[in-house]
This record gives structure tokens, C-alpha cells and sequence, in this order.
């Protein structure tokens, strides 16, 4: 049990950690597609002085108001797995667009973000495998791809307000996961105390 | 009467307004409205005299209204189509911005009614987005006398209607090429206030077409980045709305190329040409194929599309949004083939000198091709490309291969027939060819004039080696001896050193060995003995850094000529190089890849024959002279007289580094130098330089060549005085300056002999004594004083003191010195002497006179001469003389008082009786003097007894009556 304690305990670890690098990542992905994109010459530079509305991409379904630290970590694995679509989605608009050729940071930064949110969710969905639920999850969005539908402007707009999204909820991941270790260590303790 | 409407392309359309007699260009239907505007005025002005004609006929207000105007917007194309019904043709237009009634249009145009519908119908292309704002017209016939009345306006809604609204930007995503023109209008969402519209993160200037429009119209537009040009209409708090715009360049694809890889599809490939400028996927290029969509290009972005049928003619279409290009290619198929690369080469047999390579085709069709394939060989210093022809060759045979030797084989073919290109290349493939034997070696045998020889031989190449090599065999055998004698060498050995006798011929064979077997032995004769060649050497100049040698033939040369070149002087291990020379060749030039410039070789040629090879003609020579690498050795410099005699000796040989041709001699002066002497005989190696005054001298000698001088060598040498003149000036100068200050004393004593007469002889009146005297004369018989006797004791370190008085016993003094007295009575100090002692006649009258009062003692005794040394001791005081008149010089000497004053006082009673006291001097005719006869002649101080020119007391006394005595005393 102590062993399985451990391991617990060090996956939610991880997965803070995981969760605190991926928030890194997601802001980098930000500069690069905002100020510093290889995907354009011409930069997105408006959106830094453009500011985006209140309402969010990803919302989840109505919860109650207390919430454990688990059932947080549930909250925030399904908005983190609204973001995964949203960035897969992202990504084969991008792609559609623009073919595969370009191969700058952005893009390679674009796979690392998609690959490490993969991760983390599987990781936080490891840590709620006891049974510990949360909110029901969200349904899944509709990715409308191609541009015959959506004009490139309100695209780029799009995208900018994906990359805020996976921002936040990658901090807000780390955080809640933070938090989650930092109760499970409490405990671990206090069981060794008895 | 017919009238034509036609669009005459589809960047800018004109209507053309045709009459049987006139065709008149129309109006424009771009957005210059005021070039229009011009034409219709020329047009109106011709007009006027058929509608004044017109007039006078029907009348003001009789034309009808246009009925069922209908307005048909194409919003992307920014197009506006009216339709209307009436019988006239010529229509006044009126197009207004709905809210601000701001007119856009206002022409006169000439529709004819179209022939089925009856319907007028007219395009107007719009400079602004016809969503921007609301449009309205209105349309009145014309002829040519009157107008009539307008027609309702009918109106287009915009998007800045109260009922939409948000925020929006026209046109979007719209595809423009470089350097065009456009309008972007902002359509401000409800209740915000604008602010600004940006393009390409440039502000502009931006007009209010209506409450909620505003416009910006933006002119050359550069091309667009990967995600085209963002125009972002802003209010004061946020970003409102945007579009994107794609300014780009048409298609630039060129060249298209079809062919076929398996003699049956077509693969066609173009060039891309210049950048488009668009990639988004609505805008790049795409293509297709004799109508075909090329999913190649398409897709994956790539320039070439495939068919699956060749097809003998070619049209590829690259169509973007701003231009379609099309592009062609024709021609048969058996005249564009491109092979596929040969798979799996192999070699299948693999020898020495030779092997066999095959391959497959994966198309089944090659095998029927006439076919040429290309084989390239790359080894290590050997490449060749070899072609073989046959239909669907998938063999080859290699001939004349190099053995041990890795090759790497590639491959490609083509079509014998209408040969259109190389195939694709076949992967690299590796042979390595057996072993064999290696070639014979090159050998020659060095003789120098010693007893030892040594065979050298040359390294085999790789390819006569042909593998590796184990060692040399090395045989030699002698007339003398049965048999071959064996020597195995490892590789790396190229000479052995051969023992000669002097009895017979040696044979040296020298054969290589590797894992394959043994060479054929390489031959060479050296004589038993040979003395040093007579034949002269001579200079050989090179050209060029080469030797080129020439030589009488030689009628006993069967086996050709041997050219041997070492560098000279070398013994031992030396660099010995060779070429052996066919018989019907008789020159021969060593290049200078093989010479080291500033090395001296001796280059050698042999004839070859059966036996020994034999010595034709020696020279030396350098490849390149050089300027010597050291100066000329043993450099010295000999004063003789005013002359220096320069030698030096030659450097060795290995530094000349050329033929000495002479020697240069420069005199070294502070900061340059000056030649003094230039010998071009080298053989000399020595210089005189003569007239030199006394002074250091520096001389450089350096050797030159026909490179340059040395370095040179110093010497330097201060010249002198000769000795002979040193002689001279050094002893004969000092005498003869010595006997002129003697003349000059002996002039000036001579002048002054009265003075010096007085100071140092003066006349010493005789006594006078009462009573005869004069009889007889005889020696005295001085007895000594019954008293006490005083022994002189000479003594080193005798002290004039009392103390070296002895007192010596009276029988004993007796014994030994019958005949002298000595004064006990008085006190003298012991530097007055007495010697008794008999003395000559010419001085003894005075010397008996003297004596007489010289010593109270003496008076009263016998007579007794008594001579006054004048030799004092330094302690000796003046003072003692110096009482008054003349008086004999004394010593004070501390003394028993009483005899000192019974002495002192008998002194004084003598000089006062008589007036006359003896002189404090030497007496020059004392024979007992000797220490003092030196210095006869010799001036005396008047207060001092010393002599002022003392002379040498190794010198013999003189005798009392020379030449200077005889001077002094004013004899002739």
C-alpha cells in the first residue's frame, strides 16, 4: 500500500510538473504565432494588441460549487481534453491550409504542445482511476475545417483564441494538480503518523 | 439598327456602342468614372444635333419612363447588373450611395434592347464591395432632342442596414495581383465609434461613406506573406473587425517535360518558375493534365504528374485565382525514355585481371529494349567508363582489371534508339579482384668508388605489385662461388648492400614476393673492383629545374643506358635515383620533381650490356643554386705593415648550395657596406687590402653564387705600429732625450763650474803650522787609543742608534786590527766611520790637515787621517751642522751627555780657535767608500747628504781621477 502510496503520489507529481512545463510550452506556441511565427512572414503582430472576448472556447458542464481537489483534477482533465480537440483541430485546418511543407519552430512547438497534452491527460486520467469522478464531460466540438466556411481573418482570430485557451487551462492544470499532490503527500503522512 | 455589347477581357470591360456610321467607344465600367466621363461628353456633344432634331419632331416629356428596373449585385465580382424594359436606347444613369446620396455614377449609355426579352440589360463593375454600404438607381431615356423622367430608385441593401448590426470588413480573403488597386470598407458595429483601419500594420486614411462605413483604398500593393495581408479595422477600445487579403503573381510555371519510366505511362515534369506569392489553399496553384487533376502537384506540392497512358501530346493548365497558364509537350514515346536504375548488380565471377557483373530490370518491358548502359569504374588512381550495348542487357564481362584492387561499379542504360537520356544510376557496387604475381622490379646497383656496392631497387606501384607484398628476394652469386646466394628482405627494404672481392664479377636478382608467388628476378652486374673513375667531371646546368643530358652512343650498349643521379658526396643510405634508357635513346632529362633545389648531384650514365655497367660521362650540377646556407669559414685577417692580409676557407659542400663562383670583400663601416674587392676566381681565398692607416677595421668576406652572397662572414682588426718604429720610438726617442738633458747640464755646469767649484770643491786653505812640517813625509803611524776600541759591525738592520755600537774587548780588537784606532774618547754617532787608512799622496796633505781638527781625539794622538762620509741617516739632524759657519754635518744622537758635550764643547774650541771647520761632505778620495763611489759626480743637496741623481750601486766605482773629476775640479 505505502508502495502504491508512492506511486501516487509521484504521478501526481509528474503530472503537475508535466502540466507546469505544458503551460510553458503553450505560451511559446502563443509568441510564436502571435510575434515570432515562422509560419508567416508577415506576423499576426494585431493580435497582440487585439483583445479577445470573455466567453471561452472551452466551458464545462454545470458543477457544484465545492469541489474537491479530485474532482478538480476531473474538472480540469476534461477542459484539458476540449483543448486536445481544439488543438488537433487546430492543427488539420493549419495543415489544410497551408500544407505540410513549412516546418518551422511553430510548427515542431505545435507537435510538442499536441504530444505533451496527450500525456497529460492520459497521466490525470491515471490519478482519477479510483473511481475519484467530477463533472460530466463536456461534449465534444465540431472542428469545421476548411476555409470556404470560416474567412481567414475570423480564422486567425480562431486560432489565437485556441492557443489562449490551452494557456489557460494548462495553468490551471498545474495548479489543481499541485494541489492534488500536495493533499495526497498530506495524507501519506498523516497515515504514517498513525 | 444592330447594336453589339461585348466584354473584351476580363480585367477591364468596355461596352462598345456601334452604329452604322460610328463606333464609338463607350463608357468604362471600372471604377474611373471620370475618364468615362470625358467620352461622354464628346459623346453628348455629337448627340446634341439629333436631339435637337429630336425636340423639333416629338416634343419635351414624351420619352417613358424605363419600366421593371431590377438590379442583379454579383458580390464577389463587385458587380452590378441592370435589367430594364423600354424603347428607347439611350439611357441617363444615376447610381447613388443609399444614405449619404453621394453619387457614384452618372453616364449616358446606349443599350440596345436585347432581341428575345426585349430587356435592356447593363453592368456596372463597383470600385467599393457592394456590401459596404446600400445602393441605389435610378435610370431616364434619352434621345436626341429630349430626356425623360427618372425612374424609381431601386436599391441594393449593404451591411451597414440597422439590422445587421455587428461589426464587418469588405472584401475577404479576396486574391489580387502585385501593384493593383483596392477599397477595404469598415462597417462599424452599433453603438462603437471608429477609430482607425490598419493594412500591413500601416494606418490609413479612411472615408465615411455612411453612418457606420468607413473606406480605405489602398494602391501597389506588394505581395503578401505565407497567410496574406491582414486589414484590421479598429475602434478606440478593440479590434473590430479584419480581412485578409492574397496579393500575389500569377502562375510562372514553364517547361513541361513528359516521358516514360516503364514504356508505357507518362511522367511529365515542369519547372516551378517564380514564386506565386500564394500557398493558402485557396489561392495556390493548381494543375491538371490533359484535363486530368494532377494529385501529385496538387497535394503534395511537387512539379511533375503522372499519366497512366502515354499519349503523344501534352497540355498541363496552372490556374491560380489570378491567371491560368498552360503549358505543352509532344512526342513519341520510344523517344522519351528514362530507364530505371538496374537492380541487383552483382558480380558473379571475380578474377585477377578481370570479372563478370550482372543485373535485373524491374520493368519486364527493358528486356526487349535496345538498350546502351554506361559502367563506371572507380578504384584507387583508376577510374574508366566503359559502354556496352545490347537489348535488355543485364550482363557485362570487365576486362582489364588491375588485380588486388577494390573497385566500385555503377550502372545506368538508356534507349540505344532516340537516345533521350541516362537512365537512373544503380547503387555502388564493390569488387575486389584476386591476386597475382608482380611485375619484375626496377633495379640498379650504386657504385661508388669504395669497396662496397649497394643494389637498390624501386617500389612496385599498386599496380605491379598486384597484392600486398611479403618482401624482396635479394640473390647474388660470383664466378668464383657455385650457386646463388639468398637474402629474404621485408617489404619496406630497398637496397641491400652487396661485399665485393676482387676477383670476379658480382650478379645481383632481386625479385618482390607476395601471397600470389614471386616476380621475375630483375637482374644487375657490378664489377669486382672499381677504381676511381678518371673521367672528368663536368658542370651541368639545369633549365628549368631539369638536367637535360645528352651522350655519345655507345656501340656496346645492348641493353640500353643507365641514368643515375645521387646527391654528390652522399655515402651510406643515399637518395640514388635511375632511369634506364632504351639504346636507341642517347639524351635523357631528370626532372626537377625528382632534384631538391640547392643540392649538388652527380649525375651518372651507364651502358648496359651483358656485364657490369659502365661509366660514359659524370656530371654535377644543381637543379637550382642557391645562395650558400652558411658563410666562408676560418675567416682571418694578419696586419703585415699597413697591409691586412684576409684568408678564409670554403663552407662544405652541402651548404653552398651552388657553385662558388667567387668572393665579394666589403669593408663594414657604421651602417653599410663597402666592396672593397670582388674575386671571381673562387679558387682564391685570400685578399690583401692594403694602405690601411691605424685604426679597428671590419671586413665581410661572403661567397656567391649565381643565386646571391651569403650571408658573409666577419673579421675585424685593429691596426697597429710597426715594431720596428714602436723600437724606435720606444727606446732610441728616450735616449736620445736623456742625452741631450746631459748635454744641456754638462753646457750648464760648464758655465757654472766656478759655482759648482765653490759649492763642492771649494779651495780648503792649507793649515798653517809653526814650525817644519815638511819633513819627512811618510806614512803615519796611527796608533790606536789604549782606551776602548769601536768595532764597525755592518748590519741589514742596523739602527743608527748607540746601540750598534759593540763594545769589543781590547786584546781581541788588537789581534784582529793592529792597525787602526779608533777615537774612544769621543761620542760620535755610529754613521761617522773612521777608517784608518793610508791613502794616496795626492790628497794626503789635505787629508792630514784635516783630520787635524776634525777630532780632538785624533789630535792628541797620532795623526790620523779621517775622512767625513757626509752620509747621514734619516735620523740624522741637519741642525747639527748648522751652528754657525761652516760645519761638518752631524747626527744628534742621543748619547751619554758627557762625552756628548766633552765633545761638543771640543768641537766648538776648535772652530773658534782656528776659523775653519771641515765640511759636512763625502770625501770622494775615501777608497774604503765604495757604497758611496757610485755616486761620484752626483749633486748634493748643501743641507742634505743625499744625492740628487743617484745612480745604480752595481756599478763600478770610478776612479777618483776620471774625466768628471778632473771637470769638477776645473782640470782640463
Amino acid at each position: 500500500m505505502e508502495g502504491a502510496a508512492d506511486s501516487g503520489r509521484s504521478a501526481a507529481d509528474r503530472a503537475a510538473a508535466l502540466a507546469r512545463l505544458l503551460h510553458r510550452d503553450c505560451t511559446r506556441l502563443l509568441q510564436l504565432y502571435v510575434v515570432h511565427g515562422a509560419l508567416t512572414k508577415e506576423r499576426e503582430s494585431f493580435l497582440s494588441q487585439h483583445a479577445p472576448g470573455s466567453e471561452r472556447l472551452v466551458t464545462l458542464a454545470l458543477c457544484p460549487e465545492a469541489l474537491s481537489t479530485a474532482e478538480q483534477v476531473s474538472h480540469v482533465r476534461s477542459a484539458l481534453r476540449r483543448c486536445m480537440e481544439l488543438l488537433e483541430c487546430l492543427i488539420s485546418r493549419e495543415v489544410e491550409e497551408m500544407g505540410e511543407e513549412l516546418e518551422g519552430e511553430y510548427e515542431r512547438l505545435r507537435k510538442t504542445v499536441k504530444d505533451r497534452l496527450g500525456h497529460l491527460v492520459h497521466s490525470t486520467g491515471a490519478l482519477l482511476e479510483n473511481g475519484e469522478g467530477g463533472c460530466p464531460p463536456s461534449p465534444p466540438l465540431q472542428c469545421i475545417k476548411g476555409q470556404d466556411e470560416v474567412d481567414s481573418f475570423a480564422a486567425k482570430l480562431w486560432t489565437y483564441k485556441v492557443l489562449l485557451e490551452l494557456i489557460h487551462w494548462t495553468d490551471s492544470a498545474s495548479q489543481t494538480l499541485h494541489l492534488f499532490h500536495t493533499e495526497k503527500h498530506g495524507q501519506q503522512q498523516q497515515q504514517q503518523l498513525l | 439598327m444592330p447594336c453589339q455589347y461585348r466584354r473584351k477581357d476580363t480585367k477591364t470591360s468596355r461596352c462598345e456602342f456601334c452604329s452604322p456610321d460610328l463606333v464609338y467607344s463607350a463608357f468604362p465600367v471600372s471604377g474611373s468614372s471620370l475618364v468615362s466621363m470625358q467620352g461622354w461628353v464628346t459623346l453628348a456633344l455629337l448627340l446634341s444635333l439629333g436631339v435637337k432634331r429630336s425636340l423639333g419632331q416629338n416634343g419635351v416629356g414624351e420619352l417613358p419612363v424605363p419600366r421593371g428596373l431590377t438590379l442583379n449585385p454579383d458580390l464577389p465580382a463587385q458587380t452590378l447588373s441592370l435589367t430594364w424594359q423600354s424603347d428607347s436606347s439611350l439611357f441617363d444613369l444615376e447610381i447613388f450611395h443609399t444614405e449619404l446620396m453621394n453619387v457614384v455614377l452618372n453616364e449616358t449609355v446606349a443599350v440596345k434592347a436585347d432581341a428575345v426579352t426585349g430587356l435592356h440589360s447593363w453592368t456596372w463593375h463597383s470600385p467599393l464591395p457592394l456590401e459596404c454600404t446600400s445602393h441605389s438607381v435610378r435610370i431616364r431615356a434619352r434621345n436626341q432632342q429630349s430626356v425623360g423622367q427618372w425612374s424609381p430608385l431601386q436599391t441594393i441593401p449593404g451591411s451597414d442596414i440597422p439590422e445587421k448590426s455587428e461589426s464587418y470588413m469588405f472584401p475577404q480573403d479576396k486574391v489580387v495581383p502585385v501593384g493593383s488597386n483596392m477599397t477595404f470598407c469598415c462597417i462599424v458595429k452599433e453603438k462603437e465609434d471608429f477609430k482607425d483601419m490598419i493594412y500591413r500594420r500601416q494606418e490609413m486614411s479612411a472615408t465615411r461613406l455612411s453612418r457606420r462605413t468607413y473606406a480605405i483604398t489602398v494602391t501597389n500593393q506588394p505581395a503578401s506573406g505565407n497567410t496574406g495581408t491582414n486589414v484590421i479595422c479598429s475602434s478606440q477600445r478593440s479590434t473590430l473587425t479584419g480581412a485578409v487579403v492574397f496579393v500575389g503573381y500569377p502562375p510562372g510555371d514553364e517547361g513541361l517535360v513528359c516521358e516514360t519510366r516503364d514504356l508505357a505511362s507518362a511522367e511529365c515534369s515542369w519547372k516551378k518558375g517564380r514564386d506565386t506569392h500564394l500557398r493558402t489553399k485557396r489561392s495556390r496553384t493548381k494543375y491538371t493534365l490533359n484535363g486530368r487533376d494532377c494529385l501529385e502537384a496538387n497535394e503534395r506540392k511537387t512539379w511533375w504528374c503522372s499519366s497512366k497512358v502515354w499519349e503523344e501530346s501534352w497540355s498541363l493548365l496552372a490556374r491560380n485565382p489570378l491567371e491560368t497558364v498552360q503549358l505543352t509537350d509532344s512526342a513519341q514515346l520510344t523517344d522519351r525514355v528514362h530507364l530505371l536504375a538496374p537492380v541487383n548488380v552483382t558480380a558473379v565471377e571475380v578474377k585477377a585481371w578481370s570479372a563478370t557483373l550482372r543485373w535485373s530490370w524491374s520493368v519486364a518491358a527493358y528486356k526487349k529494349l535496345e538498350m546502351v548502359c554506361q559502367l563506371q569504374l572507380f578504384a584507387h588512381e583508376l577510374s574508366s567508363t566503359r559502354n556496352y550495348s545490347s537489348p535488355g542487357l543485364s550482363s557485362v564481362e570487365l576486362e582489364g582489371l588491375w588485380p588486388d584492387l577494390d573497385y566500385t561499379v555503377t550502372l545506368r542504360c538508356g534507349s540505344k534508339h532516340s537516345f533521350w537520356k541516362w537512365g537512373d544510376e544503380s547503387a555502388p557496387y564493390r569488387i575486389h579482384t584476386k591476386m597475382d604475381r608482380p611485375d619484375a622490379l626496377d633495379v640498379w646497383i650504386w657504385m661508388d668508388s669504395s669497396n662496397t656496392r649497394r643494389v637498390f631497387w624501386k617500389p612496385l606501384s599498386l599496380r605491379k605489385s598486384h597484392g600486398a607484398l611479403i618482401g624482396y628476394e635479394v640473390s647474388q652469386n660470383s664466378a668464383e662461388e657455385d650457386g646463388w646466394t639468398r637474402v629474404f628482405l621485408p617489404p619496406g627494404n630497398f637496397s641491400y648492400p652487396i661485399i665485393l672481392n676482387n676477383s670476379s664479377d658480382i650478379t645481383v636478382a632481386v625479385a618482390a614476393r607476395n601471397p600470389a608467388g614471386l616476380s621475375q628476378p630483375s637482374t644487375v652486374t657490378t664489377p669486382a673492383y672499381r677504381a676511381d673513375s678518371q673521367l672528368s667531371v663536368s658542370e651541368l646546368l639545369a633549365i628549368n629545374g631539369s638536367f637535360h643530358l645528352s651522350w655519345q652512343p655507345n656501340a656496346n650498349a645492348s641493353s640500353g643506358y643507365a641514368v643515375e643521379w645521387v646527391p654528390t658526396g652522399c655515402s651510406g643510405l643515399c637518395p640514388v635515383d635511375w632511369k634506364k634508357v632504351p639504346e636507341s635513346d642517347s639524351s635523357f632529362s631528370v626532372n626537377s620533381d625528382s632534384l631538391v633545389a640547392g643540392v649538388r648531384y652527380t649525375v651518372s650514365v651507364y651502358s648496359l650490356s651483358t656485364g657490369a655497367p659502365t661509366l660514359l660521362q659524370r656530371w654535377q650540377g644543381y637543379s637550382q643554386e642557391m645562395v650558400p646556407s652558411q658563410s666562408v669559414s676560418d675567416l682571418s685577417a694578419n696586419q703585415t705593415g699597413s697591409d691586412v692580409l684576409l684568408s678564409w676557407k670554403d663552407t662544405a659542400m652541402e651548404h653552398q648550395r651552388g657553385f662558388i663562383r667567387g668572393y665579394t670583400v666589403y669593408l663594414a663601416n657604421a651602417a653599410h657596406l663597402d666592396l672593397i674587392a670582388n674575386i671571381s676566381d673562387p679558387e682564391v681565398q685570400s685578399y690583401r687590402v692594403k694602405g690601411l692607416s691605424l685604426s679597428l677595421f671590419k671586413f665581410v668576406v661572403k661567397a656567391y653564387t649565381s643565386a646571391g652572397e651569403d650571408a658573409g662572414s666577419t673579421v675585424a682588426i685593429k691596426v697597429e705600429m710597426d715594431t720596428a718604429i714602436m723600437l724606435f720610438i720606444g727606446i732610441l726617442v728616450p735616449l736620445g732625450i736623456m742625452f741631450c738633458c746631459l748635454i744641456l747640464v754638462s753646457i750648464c755646469c760648464y758655465k757654472k763650474r766656478e759655482w759648482v767649484k765653490k759649492a763642492f770643491y771649494p779651495e780648503i786653505p792649507g793649515p798653517k803650522v809653526s814650525g817644519d812640517w815638511s819633513s819627512p813625509r811618510g806614512p803615519l803611524d796611527v796608533k790606536p787609543s789604549p782606551h776602548s776600541v769601536v768595532h764597525i759591525v755592518e748590519s741589514p738592520g742596523w739602527d743608527f742608534t748607540k746601540e750598534g755600537l759593540f763594545p769589543v774587548p781590547e786584546e781581541e780588537e788588537e789581534s784582529e786590527n793592529d792597525n787602526i784606532e779608533v777615537d774612544t774618547d769621543s761620542d760620535e754617532p755610529a754613521l761617522l766611520r773612521y777608517y784608518n787608512q793610508v791613502v794616496g799622496d795626492g790628497s794626503h796633505s789635505n787629508h792630514v790637515s784635516d783630520s787635524s781638527g776634525s777630532s780632538t781625539a785624533s789630535v792628541g794622538s797620532t795623526q790620523t787621517e779621517i775622512t767625513y762620509a757626509g752620509i747621514q741617516s734619516p735620523t740624522s739632524s741637519q741642525g747639527a751642522c748648522g751652528g754657525g759657519g761652516y760645519r761638518p754635518q752631524m747626527q744628534s744622537v742621543a748619547a751619554p751627555a758627557e762625552p756628548q758635550i766633552e765633545f761638543g764643547d771640543d768641537f766648538q774650541d776648535d772652530a773658534l780657535n782656528t776659523g775653519y771647520k771641515p765640511q759636512c761632505s763625502w770625501q770622494m778620495d775615501s777608497p774604503e767608500a765604495e757604497n758611496f763611489s757610485g755616486s761620484l759626480g752626483s749633486p748634493t743637496s748643501v743641507t742634505s747628504s743625499q744625492f740628487l741623481i743617484p745612480e745604480s750601486s752595481e756599478e763600478k766605482p770610478q776612479p777618483s781621477n776620471t774625466w768628471f773629476h778632473n771637470f769638477l775640479s776645473g782640470k782640463s
